[in-house]
């Protein structure tokens, strides 16, 4: 993984084209994360499995005790979360996670193990299509698909606006979403962090959803792979 | 003005409650409640009509002591279906409905590892309103949470009508996310035709992390929770 880190590295060196500046940003990062896949995967589980407040013993595994049940979670994702009016709408699979997280366990920055959690989630859906607002063995709700398409909408606009000058969606699309193998980081904190123009993005807003969900459109139908999509991992190593 | 207001109000309200829930059923929601062992468990099934966690409360049915349920629905579509029983985790489910076919689900429920952090039912009760010359009656419920974290799932369920209803909290609470108030959460209905029968009522709460008191019925009074072993 060292290695790999190093070669991501000089091929960013290297590369001109928009999409290497920006898969070469992904790989920069890498230095302080990468080679703690496992072990942020491992921390997921403990979240998912244990809860941190010792006087609320309710996890999430209490209730969500069954391990085929969740593996299609991570591909299904961005989704529209269902919540009182008028909270309802598109989410990442993060974003949804950190809501779950705050809630029950009663958590003032749900961030980091929600993190934690979704990459658990996401190592589980490994191999499962990328499914946007379909999860499997759920019914389909056509208010939430019609939602999903306005977000997608909403998302083509926002990238045109913000990112189109420099990355071509088309070579971009096909690398985002999830976690970056590199760096086990999650897309949506990388994104935040990355504004060479305009305000940031914040990594829980309607507006990084909606981002996602334009990208990750491009994706339906590949499989969840742990820690990105197949072309990072391809040049990571 | 505050006089008023409460004048238009009330009958807007008793308006919404009064109207029957069932009415040439077609698409049927049924299924069985069990717990992890697989035994079966009686208790309360209450659906939301719409998106889940909406808060607009529909019908609901009894689970018998076979932990079979059966909902007749006016339409299809999507609901909210809201599983309760005794000692146990509740189960929220989103689900769609075909018209004119029936749903069946299978529900799971967990026990609560603890009942420490449940919200807790106080006291249970039925008030004519006078003014009114009985033709509406007050049903209330003192509710209190260790944690202070309730939410708008204050429940009540006429077993009779199969209408379930969110209870008005003490002060209006506009953010459904926000922690609700304990007190005195209440519901007016419509007994100009026929006195409330306490025997067809039956109460529950969820708070925002999903502890659950259980399910209270007549004689409405609380008794201590226990852990399901």
């Amino acid at each position: 993984m060292r290695l790999a880190r190093s070669r991501g590295g000089s091929a960013l060196a290297r590369s001109s084209r928009p999409a290497g500046v920006l898969l070469g940003a992904l790989l920069s990062v890498s230095a302080a994360w990468a080679g703690d896949w496992e072990t942020l995967v491992a921390d997921g589980e403990r979240w998912w499995s244990r809860s941190p407040a010792l006087d609320q013993p309710v996890a999430c595994a209490t209730c969500h005790h069954d391990p085929d049940a969740i593996r299609g979670w991570a591909g299904s994702f961005p989704k529209v979360r269902p919540m009182p009016p008028p909270y309802t709408r598109v989410m990442t699979l993060l974003q949804a996670t950190a809501e779950a997280v705050e809630r029950h366990y009663a958590l003032r920055d749900a961030r980091l193990p929600a993190v934690a959690i979704s990459a658990f989630l996401a190592a589980r859906g490994v191999g499962l299509p990328i499914t946007p607002g379909v999860t499997p063995d759920q019914p389909i709700f056509p208010t939430r698909m019609r939602a999903l398409a306005e977000s997608v909408e909403r998302g083509r606009r926002l990238y045109a606006r913000r990112c189109g000058a420099c990355h071509a969606a088309a070579t971009i699309a096909p690398r985002a979403g999830g976690f970056l193998r590199a760096t086990a980081e999650p897309m949506e904190l990388f994104l935040e962090g990355h504004r060479p123009a305009g305000p940031p993005i914040p990594w829980n807003s309607l507006a990084m959803a909606d981002l996602l969900a334009y990208l990750l459109g491009h994706r339906v139908g590949e499989p969840v792979t742990a820690g990105g999509p197949p072309e990072v991992q391809e040049v990571s190593r | 003005m505050r006089r008023r207001a409460w004048v238009v109000t009330v009958p807007i309200w008793i308006g919404l409650v009064a109207v029957p829930v069932v009415s040439d059923a077609r698409s049927v929601i049924t299924g069985t409640v069990r717990s992890q062992a697989g035994q079966p468990l009686a208790g309360l099934v209450l659906l939301e009509k719409g998106e889940i966690h909406n808060n607009v409360w529909h019908g609901g049915a009894l689970v018998d002591a076979t932990g079979r349920f059966r909902i007749e629905l006016q339409a299809g579509g999507p609901y909210g279906v809201h599983v309760y029983a005794s000692g146990y985790i509740y189960a929220p489910q989103a689900v769609r409905v075909e018209s004119d076919k029936t749903l069946e689900l299978s529900v799971t429920l967990v026990p609560e590892p603890t009942r420490a952090n449940d919200p807790t039912i106080k006291r249970a009760g039925f008030f004519p309103w006078e003014a009114r010359q009985g033709k509406v009656t007050f049903v209330k419920l003192d509710v209190g949470d260790p944690n202070d974290d309730l939410g708008p799932q204050v429940m009540a369920f006429n077993a009779a009508t199969g209408q379930a209803y969110a209870m008005r909290p003490p002060r209006p609470v506009r953010d459904l996310k926000a922690n609700f108030p304990q007190g005195v959460y209440q519901l007016e209905i419509d007994t100009s035709r026929a006195p409330a029968n306490p025997r067809d009522w039956y109460f529950v709460v969820a708070d925002h992390q999903c502890n659950t008191t259980d399910i209270l019925s007549f004689p409405h009074e609380p008794k201590p929770p226990r852990v399901v072993q």
